[in-house]
């Protein structure tokens, strides 16, 4: 009556983790974008890639979780899960239920958010506005799990909006709160180059992805943007880039190179000012920067 | 190897060790044992293709999802490069899954190149159960409102009871209820009970001990696959029954299904569920039914705690202590007798059952056929929260959990080999001779140079004969 301690088989380090992945998507449904403005029905295909895409992650676990967030010039909603009880819905076709029921609210919220908002557009959206209520519902989420729970999290911005560097401070506040959290942020920039936010993934670990076309969007986010972190070592995804790291200034909301820097509370300006505008410390005004004559040094 | 003298070379008989644990096996390991037909068959609905892509490696998944919608197959060659060159390995594992399960297949490719191609059933349904489009599964046809509808907790109560039922049954403890000749035949297929000799009763076999210490969803999922061995005897369909289990397992909790257009061999499929508590019917003609949180993702069994823990049902109730005592919160006599298995009980009260954990009643619990593991395992399963929210990675005290692993191994100390005892040589260069090329071939078990002895693999016996002769004629 001996056991025999069995041979574990080799793939019990290559069976997934059984963590829990919760994925905040964000979608910048903006109607002021320049490209949705020049092709509207593109927002259908944007939506539909973004609706599979966002099942294609509830179908990787069971216990995977999802929101979905919609930003606008004015307001951000979540637009999965949606305000109230989730709706009921028996199966018309093949498809799993709850892949359903996130396709149906997604679309109704949506189009309830689109239908309300006819007030002037902007073009600029709210985008690090929608990524700190992505961080707070993260949050929630982290506080009333169960004990004994390990939640990966991360926020998924899919845009087609230019950042503007009137919200720097609001970006680089959320992009330090995200590191502070373990929240990796990943950017799909759908039209143009974003600077800021590719810092931001920088920050935070996440990938950034200018699309090279729109047509491929669901395919491009398959392959990039499916893959959780931890997996993302094992796979090979495109090389991060070199990140632009200019500041924008506190003063005019410009991206700069030099500038200058306020030392009590590392306000940057453009502009040399007398008192920082930020802490309110005063500075002597600068003399002329004494040239010291440089030793030549001896060429062997 | 040779000369440590401990003498580990009793000529055992080979059939006295072989393994009696209960093997738990997993869907994958399942489907693998299923021939290329069932496979093809399986694959014709949307809900098996979705728990069998769930049941896949990471790594795999993302390679499913990435050919999806590919129309041509693609060169293996650049499957192989989207992985890392550290995991190499771990590709060429996966690739080994897929091919097994069928959910890829070798293609040729104009050039000569070898390539993938996801087998053309599992892709269509695939995509069914992730965009939508083909048929609605059997049991989702519209249904009135029920005028008595169940909620969650009613359903968590139900099933609850009906699986302890069976729990109880086995271990033969006072609450029994009735329980049908049917299960019980499933229980005694399963190895969990045997017929006893003398009167023929059930009773629980070692197998049965550690089923009783696996956690819900592995008991579940076990009892499930030796109730499908079963299922062709019955004259059921074993496709269309698979099915029906992942249907429930994908369905909504506290939501009722319709049973109209079911064949009547589900239907007795579906009673047989209700017995276990997998499904709730009010009556057996009421026309519709609720899954129960047993059906749920019943394959998962292995992530432990994702979801059970997760809609608040993790009640567990056991707290260990450093100083090897055990409180269990509980007045269920199956958890009390679980307990029993591997505590020494002390007090007993209305609601708390304490144990200590003695090297005896773990040794007790030990040649009942329980391993270590199955104890941790239990223990750690049934935490109590308070214990939990102490340090998330191990709510065991570390002393009692490595303790309990050195009470097992104490009792594996000897390993037992057969063989054939080589003695008297003549010289010490005959025996130096035997020597070197017993440990050369590598079938030497133990040597002594002083008393010239050997002890050779049984199986080698012939060839060292041999050899033996070979060199003794040599000389």
């Amino acid at each position: 009556m001996n056991n025999i301690v069995l041979k574990r088989e080799s793939n019990t380090d290559f069976s997934s983790t059984d963590e829990t992945s919760l994925l905040v998507v964000i979608f910048d449904s903006n109607p002021g974008q320049q490209f949705l403005r020049d092709n509207t029905h593109v927002l259908t295909h944007c939506l539909d890639s973004i609706i599979a895409f966002s099942n294609a992650h509830l179908m990787q676990k069971a216990q995977n979780k999802l929101a979905v967030m919609a930003c606008h010039s004015k307001t951000s909603q979540f637009i999965f899960p949606g305000p109230g009880k989730p709706i009921d819905i028996r199966q018309t076709d093949g498809q799993y239920e709850i892949f359903t029921m996130v396709e149906k609210t997604i679309k109704h919220n949506l189009s309830k958010l689109l239908g309300s908002d006819i007030s002037n557009i902007l073009t600029e959206s709210l985008l690090a506005g929608t990524i700190a209520m992505a961080l707070c519902y993260i949050a929630r989420m982290q506080r009333i799990k169960s004990p004994g729970i390990k939640i990966n999290s991360r926020i998924l911005l899919v845009t087609g909006s230019s950042d503007s560097a009137s919200q720097y401070m609001n970006y680089m506040n959320v992009f330090f709160t995200a590191q502070k959290h373990n929240v990796v942020i990943d950017v799909c920039a759908l039209d143009q180059h974003l600077s800021l936010l590719q810092q931001g993934c920088d920050i935070t670990g996440g990938l950034y992805l200018k699309l090279p076309q729109l047509q491929g969007l669901l395919q491009y986010l398959l392959w990039v943007f499916l893959p959780e972190p931890p997996i993302r070592e094992k796979l090979v995804l495109p090389p991060p880039v070199k990140v632009d790291y200019r500041a924008a200034c506190f003063c005019h909301r410009e991206l700069i190179d030099i500038g200058f820097v306020c030392s009590v509370c590392l306000s940057i300006f453009c502009k040399f000012s007398p008192i920082c505008t930020t802490c309110h410390t005063v500075f002597k005004m600068p003399g002329p920067l004494a040239v010291k004559q440089k030793k030549k040094k001896l060429k062997l | 190897m040779a000369d440590n003298g401990t003498g580990a070379s009793s000529s055992l008989n080979s059939t006295l060790i072989k393994p009696t644990n209960l093997e738990c096996k997993n869907l994958y390991d399942y489907l693998k044992t299923r021939t290329h037909n069932v496979l093809e068959k399986l694959y014709n609905h949307p809900t098996i293709c979705l728990a069998v892509y769930r049941e896949l490696p990471e790594l795999a998944r993302q390679y499913v999802i990435r050919i999806l919608f590919v129309e041509q197959p693609v060169p293996q060659a650049m499957v192989a490069s989207w992985g890392s060159q550290a995991f190499s390995k771990e590709h060429v594992y996966v690739s080994k899954v897929l091919s097994e399960l069928c959910v890829w297949q070798e293609a040729n490719i104009p050039g000569g190149l070898l390539g993938w191609i996801l087998l053309p059933t599992f892709k269509r349904n695939l995509k069914v159960a992730l965009l939508g489009g083909g048929k609605p599964w059997s049991m989702s046809s519209a249904l009135e409102a029920d005028s008595k509808a169940r909620d969650v907790s009613f359903l968590d109560a139900y099933s609850l009871e009906r699986w302890e039922c069976v729990l109880h049954y086995m271990v033969g403890s006072q609450q029994q209820e009735g329980i049908s000749a049917d299960a019980v035949r499933i229980l005694l297929h399963a190895g969990l009970m045997r017929r006893d000799e003398e009167d023929g009763s059930p009773v629980i076999t070692r197998q049965g001990f550690q089923f009783l210490l696996l956690d819900r969803h592995a008991q579940v999922w076990h009892f499930i696959l030796q109730y499908l061995d079963t299922v062709e005897q019955r004259g059921l369909d074993l496709v269309e029954c698979l099915t029906f289990l992942f249907q429930l397992s994908f369905s909504t909790l506290g939501k009722d299904y319709s049973t109209e257009g079911m064949s009547s061999g589900l239907l007795i499929f579906l009673q047989h569920l209700r017995e276990f508590g997998l499904v709730y019917q009010r009556k057996r003609k009421a026309g519709r039914f609720y899954p129960t949180r047993l059906a749920l993702n019943i394959t998962s069994s292995q992530n432990k705690g994702g979801i059970t823990a997760d809609e608040d049902t993790h009640k567990g109730y056991v707290v260990v202590e450093t100083n090897y005592r055990v409180y269990a919160y509980t007045d269920s006599n199956l958890q009390v007798a679980l307990i029993g298995l591997f505590t020494e009980l002390m007090y007993r009260f209305p609601n708390l059952v304490v144990g200590v954990i003695t090297r005896d009643s773990i040794r007790q619990a030990l040649r009942g056929g329980i391993t270590a593991d199955q104890i941790i395992g239990y223990l750690r399963q049934h935490a109590h929260s308070q214990m939990i929210q102490q340090e998330t990675k191990n709510p065991l005290p570390p002393t009692v959990v490595d303790q309990i692993k050195l009470w097992e191994l104490e009792r594996n100390r000897l390993t037992y080999n057969e063989g054939v005892l080589y003695s008297q040589f003549l010289s010490q260069a005959d025996f130096n001779v035997l020597k070197e090329y017993a440990q050369s071939s590598g079938h030497l078990i133990w040597c002594n140079k002083e008393k010239r002895t050997l002890v050779i693999n049984k199986s080698a016996h012939d060839d060292v004969k041999k050899f033996w002769k070979r060199y003794s004629k040599g000389n």
